[in-house]
């Protein structure tokens, strides 16, 4: 999509949005529309020169900024933003299969309300459109509540199961929930443990959003899960096939250290035994734990368990 | 004049006409723009009547009458984005999967995505809701995200616009780089990886290509406007791509049981979606899936351990035996002692 076709979108959406919120910031003005400072001015020197013919002083747009903040006087009837295209509701629509499986009703009548403000010769475009990109995510049940409970900024508590531990209680302020590799995780600051945590969304149980309300940290930010990046003193050596060591190198990019034979090596944090042998097993012997031999022992029992031995 | 400029002195004198504006009018309002000859102007303007066209503006010429003259008019009903009147849950979920895609940095039709986010936003005043929401692709290493934004950018526009495109391809499997034309369908995001399907008219049929796998990319530019294939009605993204390791199209699909036992008998519904599930009792669970890739569904079982077992058919239970007997014997020493399949 070309730059003046970017820049046309923007400035169709700025003359009535400043309309909308006369005195709005110079600052909040540019958080709004994804651009710097510098560059909104600049759309704004623009606007001032763009009307109508035969351009008499009131046939201008009057947009300027007064003490750092924005305001117009003639909108030369860009009072309105233009209607949805069809690939921006195509988008929209989309992204919002992100959440399809967690957001009851809420979606299915959002997209219903959508397509009514669609022009009528877009609809079949976007119809058309839609189809061309599937998210579906496997997004579990719990990220409604857990969506909820963010944007309300209260308190949850839940069961949560840990590999190998029966479900304990935990109470937690939700900050942000986190998709990776198909994964959905919520971090949030932990009560019962005192810290922050990363908690698996498919590990959760009876989820209930509490009425105690808290503040939401500025930095709040969950890291992404990288095994390669944790690595601690407990850290495991695991050896990847040739076969395999394309697909790990691919998933590891550096962290994945190439051997003579062809195959890879990682070093991932071995503070759960019980995903480190998950995880070896799923390569399906074309991985191999060098150290440590307790480690290598786990994968062993749980190999031979897997055929009743 | 600027171009931008230009197309916005359009959209303020259009919005304001009452009656349709002559091709002759516009030359006379535009006179340094639509100069020259009559042939680079008519060209010149085309270009700007596309572009107003593309930014959703409700350009018509419509013939005169007696009581009309000839020349262009714009529905200004059909201009104006009308509130939609979302309910304060509706437009948070919009706007947390929609500001989840974009955090992603790699999700197709990015550009339109955040104009929609805008306009959605519009008449929502000071309640816009702010999303927590993130998403991070998997496959992606941190510094391929921007080269993995563009391609799913321009395969957005190829996608809408029915463009083929150029590709050059590697996969692990294969590692040298294949250059092949496709005629992109589709795009589908399966556990963190986008895949593009399409018909690819060096292997003759319908193939799917992770986006991050992708090295090279061209979209026909020829014609812009003018589609170079069509869809076929009944094609679905959904039948071609896999949420499962098992659903990979690797070979002739057959049925297999699994006996779900202890904690995963609960838990069926949720590790094998789509399966017909026979709960047996308390703890124990017979699942049946159509499998179109043995190896991918014996290493998934293999990662659940002993509660997941294969009852058949022999094919699969085979398969299952020799790789965890690979995996045990490999790891033997800690153990002492060897197994055999």
């Amino acid at each position: 999509m070309s730059n003046v076709h970017e820049r046309l979108r923007r400035l169709l959406f700025l003359v009535p949005y400043v309309s909308k919120h006369p005195g709005v910031t110079v600052e909040a003005l540019a958080r709004a529309l994804n651009v710097s400072r510098e560059d909104l001015l600049e759309e704004l020197d623009l606007l001032t020169c763009v009307g109508r013919p035969p351009f008499n002083p009131d046939d201008y747009i009057d947009i300027y900024v007064d003490n750092d903040r924005v305001y117009v006087d003639l909108d030369q009837r860009l009072f309105a933003p233009p209607r949805l295209t069809a690939g921006e509701a195509a988008a929209l629509a989309a992204s919002a299969e992100l959440l399809r499986p967690a957001s009851g009703d809420a979606l299915q009548s959002a997209l219903q309300k959508l397509e009514r403000v669609l022009p009528p010769q877009v609809r079949e475009r976007y119809r058309e459109m839609y189809r061309k990109i599937d998210a579906s995510a496997e997004a579990p049940q719990a990220l409604g509540p857990l969506t909820r409970a963010i944007l309300e900024r209260l308190e949850v508590t839940f069961g949560y199961a840990s590999p190998g531990r029966a479900a304990e209680p935990r109470r937690v302020r939700p900050y942000e929930l986190l998709s990776h590799r198909g994964q959905w995780y919520l971090q949030g600051f932990c009560h019962t443990r005192q810290d922050s945590r990363l908690f698996r969304l498919d590990r959760m149980e009876d989820i209930v959003i509490t009425e105690t309300p808290f503040v939401l940290p500025p930095d709040a930010r969950a890291d992404v899960p990288n095994p390669a990046r944790s690595r601690s003193e407990d850290s495991v050596r695991v050896r990847f096939s040739p076969v395999a060591a394309p697909y790990v190198k691919e998933r590891f990019g550096q962290d994945a250290r190439p051997l003579a034979d062809g195959g890879v090596e990682v070093l991932v944090a071995g503070d759960s035994e019980r995903w480190l042998t998950q995880w070896v097993l799923s390569f399906g012997g074309e991985a191999e734990v060098v150290e440590p031999v307790s480690a290598r022992a786990a994968v062993a029992r749980a190999a031979r368990a897997s055929i009743g031995l | 004049m600027d171009r931008t400029e230009r197309i916005l002195d359009l959209v303020a004198l259009l919005l304001d006409a009452r009656e349709p504006i002559s091709w002759a009018e516009l030359r006379e309002h535009f006179p340094a723009d639509y100069g020259g000859s009559d042939d680079a102007a008519e060209r010149k303007f085309e270009r700007d009547k596309a572009e107003l066209v593309e930014l959703g503006f409700p350009l018509t010429y419509v013939q005169g009458d007696d009581e009309r003259r000839d020349g262009y008019i714009v529905d200004r009903d059909a201009y104006y984005l009308p509130e939609a009147d979302l309910t304060k849950e509706e437009l948070a979920v919009l706007y947390a999967a929609g500001s989840a895609a974009l955090a992603s940095g790699v999700f197709p039709g990015r550009d339109d995505l955040a104009h929609a986010l805008r306009k959605i936003g519009f008449f929502a005043g000071q309640s816009l809701p702010t999303p927590r929401v993130r998403m991070e692709l998997g496959a992606v290493q941190e510094g391929q995200v921007k080269e993995v934004s563009a391609r799913l950018e321009q395969l957005w526009d190829a996608c809408a616009a029915r463009k083929w495109v150029e590709i050059s391809y590697a996969s692990p499997k294969h590692p040298n780089a294949t250059h092949r034309r496709v005629d992109p369908y589709g795009l589908a995001l399966r556990r963190g990886v986008w895949t593009l399907v399409g018909h690819c008219h060096l292997r003759g049929g319908l193939r799917t290509f992770h986006v991050h796998r992708v090295r090279e990319l061209k979209v026909n530019t020829a014609r812009p406007r003018t589609p170079d294939f069509q869809v076929p009605e009944d094609f679905s993204l959904d039948n071609h791509v896999a949420y499962f390791p098992w659903q990979h199209r690797f070979h002739e699909p057959l049925e297999v049981v699994l006996r779900l036992s202890g904690p995963l008998a609960a838990r069926a519904s949720g590790l094998f979606p789509g399966a017909t599930l026979e709960p047996k009792g308390e703890g124990l669970t017979l699942a049946k899936l159509r499998v179109s890739f043995l190896d991918g569904l014996a290493r998934f079982c293999l990662s659940l351990g002993a509660d997941c077992v294969v009852e058949g058919p022999e094919s699969a239970r085979s398969r299952l035996r020799e790789m965890a007997a690979r995996v045990a014997n490999r790891h033997a020493d800690a153990l002492e002692g060897k197994v055999t399949a």
